[in-house]
């Protein structure tokens, strides 16, 4: 369902799509679950590709249409505040092909009790509960956006933080374009520990293949001169960290959608450099056929996510 | 031990007169020496009633030194009692204590997991919130909850489609998706026919708007 009709030409994915998206979904869906371990057998997506002709509209405040900008200059990702030229354009033509199609893992870790779950929870579902239940192993929800005009999705990992789950959390870091590494801004301790969290995470996807993010929680329970102490070290460990920084809190909501936006806008741009990157060389030796392209592509990835092995510890 | 033998009192074998009961310790008293003090004590009275008076003064002051012996012996005897008594109390004050520690910590047992390691961990097997679930249980329904989560999303954005008019009436897919929830189970274990049964239902669920 998130995935199916993204080749349509125009935005309304409430059409149903010409058969011969059938095998793309598939072959997506395929991927999604398992590069994230959802599960290990097919019943899922084979019942799922009978539906994935069908998309709910998305969100209104999930419609990204301009690069949302960085928190701040000091440790960001990428300067500019417009998409890549190959990817407005490749939008504007709809010449999108499978990245409409994908979905983009990003896994959050961090201490036991910083708020990794409450930052996904104020984000996805809008909601914040102030008493602390430990995560237990991993959880994960999926959000839709729509970045300049294409549907694209995060499944967003959350991790839990206790040590005792940190084998059975470990074995989802695989395949991530994202990673998260959370502190909580009133805990110095928190922020110590990221690097070593990153390096946890980093271990199991190939270098340079993610983008990393340092995030510290609860800033509203910090005065505003604790905060910017703390973000001096924090924007120190994120440059160490080649890590975008940014301060948010999940019970007021501040900064929280503006990061995901800015999570999912790079996301996104990276897939499509990186599908447009493909097809071009493809397109190269077989020429320019639009859902042969796609479905070749589409195959590709589940193949290379299968080696990706579940084990751990 | 010849000489015990010419002696008057030949059923007395031991002692070698009644007179060493009172020479020994009061601590080594046997009932036999309390036999023979009391032999002795009961001589010394029946002379002072025969003999004559003249006799008397120095037999009431043989008995008094008797009597004074046999009263120290007593003392001794009581003070001595009195200690053991109290130390025996205490004695079982300790073991009353220790044998309620080992009951309190559980069943037999315990004497061997004593030997137990660093990294070893004693589990009270009474404690209705022990450990007892392996972590390959738990990843297993962690993926099983996944699959669920998964399920439901799908379902969701479904019902946002039927909601919002997207799907309609349109071409029939029950052929094809039977088709597909029979074949789609790779292993024949229980597991993957109970899967085959959730599917069932939720087509049917779905056969059921649709008609």
């Amino acid at each position: 369902m998130w995935l199916g009709g993204w080749n349509v030409s125009n935005s309304c994915y409430g059409h149903t799509v010409a058969c011969g998206a059938a095998g793309v979904a598939e072959n997506l869906l395929h991927q999604l679950l398992h590069v994230s371990g959802l599960i290990e057998t097919d019943w899922i997506w084979t019942m799922k590709s009978s539906l994935m002709h069908l998309i709910p509209p998305v969100s209104r405040d999930r419609i990204i249409s301009h690069f949302p900008k960085w928190y701040t200059p000091e440790a960001c990702l990428q300067f500019k505040d417009h998409f890549h030229a190959l990817v407005r354009s490749a939008c504007q033509q709809r010449n999108t092909g499978t990245v409409g199609l994908k979905i983009s893992k990003v896994v959050v870790v961090g201490d036991l009790y910083v708020g990794k779950t409450s930052l996904i929870n104020r984000f996805c579902k809008d909601i914040f509960d102030r008493d602390y239940k430990a995560t237990i192993g991993v959880d994960f929800e999926i959000e839709r956006f729509e970045i300049a005009g294409v549907p694209y999705n995060l499944q967003i990992w959350d991790t839990a933080g206790q040590e005792k789950f940190k084998c059975i959390a470990s074995a989802y870091y695989r395949g991530a374009e994202v990673i998260i590494t959370v502190f909580d801004l009133a805990d110095i301790q928190t922020l110590e520990h990221t690097k070593q969290w990153l390096e946890d995470a980093l271990r199991e996807n190939e270098p340079g293949s993610s983008f990393i993010f340092l995030v510290g929680t609860k800033k509203d329970l910090v005065s505003g001169a604790a905060c910017e102490r703390t973000e001096l070290d924090a924007i120190r460990f994120a440059n160490e960290m080649q890590a975008e920084y940014w301060s948010v809190s999940a019970k007021t909501g501040e900064n929280v959608k503006e990061f995901f936006s800015r999570v999912a806008a790079l996301a996104f741009e990276q897939s499509m450099l990186k599908e447009l990157e493909k097809s071009n060389g493809r397109m190269a030796q077989i020429g320019a056929g639009n859902l042969i392209k796609i479905e070749g592509n589409s195959l590709e990835t589940p193949e290379s996510n299968s080696q990706a092995s579940l084990n751990c510890c | 031990m010849q000489g015990h033998q010419h002696q008057e009192e030949g059923e007395v074998k031991e002692e070698p007169s009644p007179e060493s009961a009172f020479e020994k310790s009061p601590f080594q008293l046997t009932a036999e020496d309390v036999y023979d003090i009391s032999y002795l004590v009961g001589r010394e009275i029946l002379k002072i009633s025969s003999e004559p008076q003249g006799e008397v003064p120095t037999r009431v002051a043989q008995l008094q030194f008797k009597i004074v012996r046999i009263l120290e012996m007593l003392e001794a005897l009581v003070n001595e009692s009195n200690l053991t008594v109290e130390e025996l109390k205490m004695e079982r004050d300790n073991l009353r204590k220790e044998v309620e520690g080992l009951r309190k910590e559980g069943p037999p047992g315990n004497a061997e997991q004593l030997s137990l390691g660093p990294d070893k961990m004693i589990i009270d097997l009474t404690d209705p919130n022990r450990p007892r679930f392996t972590l390959q249980e738990l990843r297993d329904v962690l993926q099983e909850r996944n699959q669920l989560k998964a399920q439901l999303l799908i379902t969701q954005e479904e019902l946002q489609c039927y909601k919002s008019g997207i799907i309609s009436q349109r071409e029939d897919q029950a052929g094809p998706m039977e088709k597909e929830s029979t074949v789609c189970s790779p292993s024949g274990s229980s597991k993957s026919n109970e899967e085959k049964t959730i599917i069932k239902r939720l087509f049917s669920f779905k056969y059921g708007k649709r008609i």
